[in-house]
This record gives structure tokens, sequence and C-alpha cells, in this order.
């Protein structure tokens, strides 16, 4: 063997497929959708249905990505609408979270293990189940077909997990450090703001991922439930409009797919490089 | 300024005394090491003068002003954690302002001081790096920086060395008491280690189960102490203990019978001693080959030669195990039994409460005043 590996990270010859045929299941699952998804946005929409099926598509092309745009003209504003909805949430939720979860960390206060309790159940409820109540709550506060319906369920289905996550997070923060700034003389708030949440940076980057990509997933049911407002729809109920009354314009839809998750890809993809690990190193020992 | 008087402190958590009424008074620039075993109520007992615990009963008063509801920077203290407890974010510059400017010192001032402090600390080198890339010396360094950057009164050190190998544990030991030297600040230092105790210490406390076993200068604590604890936790490796029986206590000493020698301690005698059962303490390094006033036969077990001294564990007549130290290179061997003897004049008593009878060792004997000038 040239290159020398640690014993505990070799493998017999058998272990190394076996490895990679898993992962290979694994993927296929996953990505199957997806890369189906993507061969039917590149196909003609008349070959769509042709007889035998075949994979790899005849005369594609990307035509559907500038067509898209023609069949749904407000598809731009669908996309724009999503995008909005989930930072607005993403905000709110990191406004809100941030601190409750520092004193779920942190404090002994009566209620807490109960509180924590509940929130954990609150997410056993997904918002679907609470639409009605939901929707005559949101007709009594009037906003009703406004973004604002669309924000505050949003967010409030998203903190419970959000507090959990970033409590977590926080409990592994050394104890000491707040001792050492109360020992000189720093507020509560002066160590939140200096001490923790610069070391909590990576949880909070997890926590407004996770939000932001829960924001964009669930808008769905509440957008079709609270809002009837064209001018304010998201991308899922924006994809709906590709459904025409004769037939369905898949390879158009399928394209609109892809255009659409891309804004919050990128956001992923942008945010993903503050997980920095081991930003603790050095603080305790 | 920093003298301290604690009274009759005490701590409970829950159902659980930790500390069991502590009074104590300490002196301004004095270095006080509270030691003990784990358990032992020491670190309570300094997050309670911190301020990061609060006594259950009692009073904790730093120059005269009763401080118990103030907040640790207003009592005039600062801490050096076990942990260090360093800001990993931040520069060691930063790290070191860090109390500065909680306190919104001007920017000037603050820079003054804090290259100041890394100059004393030998830091001036670092101040641009992260904790992450120092080694533990250098943390340590920064985190007193940290504490001495805001002149307090008193310094709380919990445990501060041990997290360090043995060899950067005894430079910094030195280190410490240069400091304490230069600063002539009131410092209190929490340790499970005799050795820290014995070297830094103007005073010891020796706690056990949250009660003070004992206060007292550290060759007070080796030569006089007052219980068998205290004999048995200064001192390395420990005192040996052997059951003796008192035959008579005169004005010269207490009388007693150990390995069926009859031998006569320079103890002071108490009434009612005679036909008592007594623990008699002799330490290893007091134990010599060949003749003494009490001679017996042991048979080595372990033999560790460190050069400077050869000690020898055997199992004696008492369930403990029996431990003795020669100096130099002495001709022992395991399994081959030898003879060891030790004097009266070095052995202690105590009763069967575990108290002891004093010793009518003369501490200007060994000129303590001079050993020990605060």
């Amino acid at each position: 063997m040239s290159k020398q590996t640690a014993m505990i990270n070799r493998y017999k010859w058998y272990e190394v497929i076996s490895i990679y045929a898993a992962i290979a299941v694994f993927l296929f699952f996953v990505l199957a959708p997806f890369v189906e998804g993507f061969l039917v946005s590149l196909k003609p929409l008349s070959r769509l249905f042709s007889s035998p099926y075949r994979f790899w598509p005849e005369h594609g092309s990307f035509d559907a990505y500038f067509t898209m745009w023609d069949s749904v003209p407000n598809f731009g504003l669908y996309v724009f609408n999503s995008i909005f909805i989930s930072t607005v949430v993403t905000v709110v939720v990191l406004i809100l979270v941030v601190p409750a979860a520092y004193a779920f960390a942190r404090f002994e206060f009566s209620g807490r293990g109960p509180l924590l309790a509940a929130f954990l159940a609150v997410n056993m409820f997904s918002g679907a189940v609470l639409l009605i109540p939901l929707f005559r709550l949101m007709r009594s506060l009037g906003i009703l077909n406004t973004y604002a319906a669309m924000i505050v369920p949003g967010a409030a289905f998203l903190i419970p997990t959000a507090i959990w996550l970033l409590r977590t997070y926080m409990m592994r923060i050394p104890k000491e450090l707040e001792e050492a700034a109360y020992v000189d003389g720093a507020t509560r708030l002066y160590t939140l703001r200096r001490i923790i949440l610069p070391l909590a940076m990576p949880g909070i980057t997890v926590v407004a991922i996770t939000t932001f990509i829960g924001a964009y997933a669930q808008q769905f049911i509440y957008a079709l439930t609270f809002n009837s407002k064209t001018e304010f729809m998201p991308l899922p109920i924006g994809l709906f409009a590709y459904f025409g009354r004769q037939e369905v314009i898949w390879n158009e839809l399928m394209a609109a797919s892809f255009v659409g998750i891309a804004p919050a890809l990128i956001v992923i993809f942008f945010l993903q490089r503050y997980l920095v690990s081991g930003l603790t190193a050095g603080a305790v020992k | 300024m920093g003298q301290l008087h604690l009274n009759k402190v005490t701590k409970s958590f829950g159902e659980i005394d930790v500390i069991n009424g502590v009074t104590l008074d300490v002196k301004d620039g004095e270095f006080v090491v509270f030691v003990g075993p784990s358990g032992c109520g020491k670190s309570t007992l300094l997050r309670i003068i911190a301020g990061l615990e609060d006594a259950t009963e009692g009073g904790i008063v730093i120059d005269g002003v009763k401080v118990n509801d103030l907040a640790p920077v207003k009592r005039g203290i600062a801490m050096v954690f076990q942990s260090y407890a360093l800001y990993p974010h931040m520069s060691v510059f930063e790290n070191i302002a860090f109390p500065l400017r909680v306190e919104k010192m001007p920017e000037a001032d603050l820079k003054k001081k804090v290259e100041s402090v890394a100059a004393v600390l030998k830091l001036d080198q670092r101040l641009q790096q992260r904790p992450g890339s120092l080694s533990g010396g250098q943390r340590q360094r920064v985190a007193i920086g940290r504490a001495i950057v805001r002149e307090p009164k008193i310094f709380l050190f919990d445990e501060p060395l041990s997290n360090l190998d043995a060899a950067l544990r005894a430079d910094m030991r030195i280190e410490l008491t240069k400091l304490h030297h230069d600063l002539a600040a009131t410092m209190i230092y929490v340790t499970h280690d005799q050795i820290e105790a014995m070297t830094m210490a103007d005073r010891i406390v020796v706690l056990n189960g949250g009660y003070i076993s004992q206060v007292g200068k550290p060759l007070e604590l080796y030569h006089k102490p007052q219980n068998k604890f205290v004999a048995s936790f200064i001192g390395n490796p420990k005192m040996n203990f052997l059951p003796a029986t008192c035959i008579a206590a005169k004005p010269e000493g207490v009388t007693v019978v150990c390995e069926g020698q009859t031998v006569t301690i320079p103890v002071e005698p108490r009434d009612g001693l005679t036909g008592e059962k007594l623990t008699l303490g002799i330490r290893p390094e007091h134990i010599t080959l060949g003749a003494g006033d009490v001679k017996f036969d042991i048979v080595p077990s372990v033999v560790e030669r460190l050069g400077v001294n050869t000690i020898v564990y055997a199992s004696a007549s008492g369930d403990a195990p029996f431990s003795a130290a020669f100096a130099g290179a002495a001709a022992v061997t395991v399994d081959t039994p030898a003879t060891i003897s030790f004097n009266a004049a070095d052995c202690h008593l105590f009763d069967d409460k575990g108290e002891a009878l004093e010793r009518r060792t003369d501490l200007h004997e060994i000129d303590l005043e001079a050993l020990n000038a605060v």
C-alpha cells in the first residue's frame, strides 16, 4: 500500500463495495425525482408521453425555461413573494428565538420543562390540522389576504423547532464564559451581545437555514387558505398556474420548479459558509 | 486594601450542607490557599466570596463593608477560572481589555493599561492572536491578565494550574508567587494540590466536609497538625498511622506502647489519657533504616527509587499501607524484610476523636518567621 490509512479507516474490498452500493441506493431514491424532473423540463411537451418511454430526451432543449415566462407572466412575482415571505419569517423567527433559546438554555424558571415539552407537542400538529381555527383567527385580526396571513402562521410553527435547535447549541457554550463576564461587571444583555451571540453564530446559521427552508416549503397550505390575492401568491401556488383547463404544461412546470428553488439554493449556499465548527476552541482548557 | 472577613458562612444546596459555618479573616496583601479533597466545599466557598453563589447564612465583609448583596464587580474582586474562560472569538488584547470595555474606559487609557499588563505577563507579542492559538501556559496568563487589569482588591483563583502539565505548573507557581509579591494584593487561591498550597501560601486553610480543619502557616500545618485529617492531607507520601495504647501521661510527655515497644512522646499530656487507645502518626520521611526509639521489621512490597530518595511501601499492623521515605538510594529490595525505626520526637499522637495532642516542637527552632515572613 502506497498510502497508509489509520487502521480504523481500513476496509476489505467487499466492505468498500457494499458501502458504495448502499450510498448509490440511497442517492438514487433521493435524487431520481430531481433527475427525472430535470429531464422532463428539457423535453418538448409533445414528446413527453411518447411510447416507448425514453429516459433521455430526444430533441432536448432549454426552450421550456424561456416559454414558461410567457405562459405564466406573474411567475417572477411569485418567486419574489416566496423569497420575501421566507426572509421575513426567518428574520422574525431569529429575533424571537435567539433570546428565547438563551433563556431556555441558561435560566432556571418554573415551567421551563413543561414549556419545552409543549413546544415539542406543537410540532406534532401540522398547520393543516389547525387551518380552520387559524382562519378564524386571521379573520378576526383582519389580516386575511395580506402577506401577514402567510408570515404569522409560518413563523409561529417554525419557532418551536428553532428554539430546541438553538437551545441545544447554546447549552454547549461553557458556562464559565458567562460567569467570567459577570465577575467582570458585564450585564446579561452585554454578555449575550458580546459573548453568546458571536459564539452561537454557527447555531444561529443552522436555525436560519432550517427556518428559511421550512418557510419556503410550508407556504403552500397557508397561501391556499389565507390568501386569495394573486399579487401575494408564493411560488407553490404560482406553479399551479401551469395546470391549464385542458392539459398540464409539464415541461414548463418542471422548469419553473427548478427556477423557483434556485434562489433558496443560492441563499443556503452562502449561509453555509458561516457554519464553521470549532469556533469555541481555546475557550476552556 | 483588601481585607476579607467571613462570618459563620454556610451554604446548602437543598438538603445538602456544603459549607458548615466558616469563619475566617484574611489580612490585606495575604496569600491564602484553600486546600482540601474534592467535594470539601473549597470551590463553593470561593464562589461565595466572588458573588457567583449566595451564602445561605453568614456575612462576607470586604474592607469593612458587608458585600452579600453586591455584584462581583462591586465587591472589588477578580477571578481566574480553572478552565480559563477566555473568549475564543476575541484577540488576546480584547480578552484582557474586556473588563475595561465593560466599564467604558476611554480607548487611550485602555490601550495603555492592557499593554502594561501584557508586558508584565510577557504577552506583548501575542496581543493580536486568538486564545485558540496559544499554549496552555499563555492562556493561563491571559486569564490572569484579565483579572489584574482591573486592579481589584482581592484576587480569587479557582484551581488555575490544574489544566497544565507538571513542568509548566511548577513554572507558573513561581510566576504567581512573584506576581503576588509585585502586586502586593490579597489573593485567595483554591487547589487540591498540597504542593501548590505549601509553596505559595502565607496561610493555608484546610477544609474538610464544609468545615475548616485547620488554618495556619504551611510549616505549622506540617509540624503541628491539629487533627488526623490535616496530618494525613499535608505531606507526601501520607503520614503513617499506627495503633498505640497510652500507659502514662506525665509532664515530660505521653508514654505509649506501639508495636510492642514502650516510648515516651513529647506532647502536651491531658487528664484521663492513661489506658486510652491512641493513634501514633509518623511521617514517612522521618523513618530511617536501622536503630531508633521504636524499631520494627517491614516487608517492602513496592520500592520507588526517585534518586533524591527511595520510597518503600509495605503492609504494617495498621490497616492502611505503610510507607517510608529514605534519603538517597537505600539498600532495600522487594520481599526482603528490612528493619526500620523512628524517633519519639518526630511522632504525632491523636486521641480517639482524631484530635492531636499538641507537640512540643518549638516552631521558632525551624525559624518560621524568616521562612514565612508576611
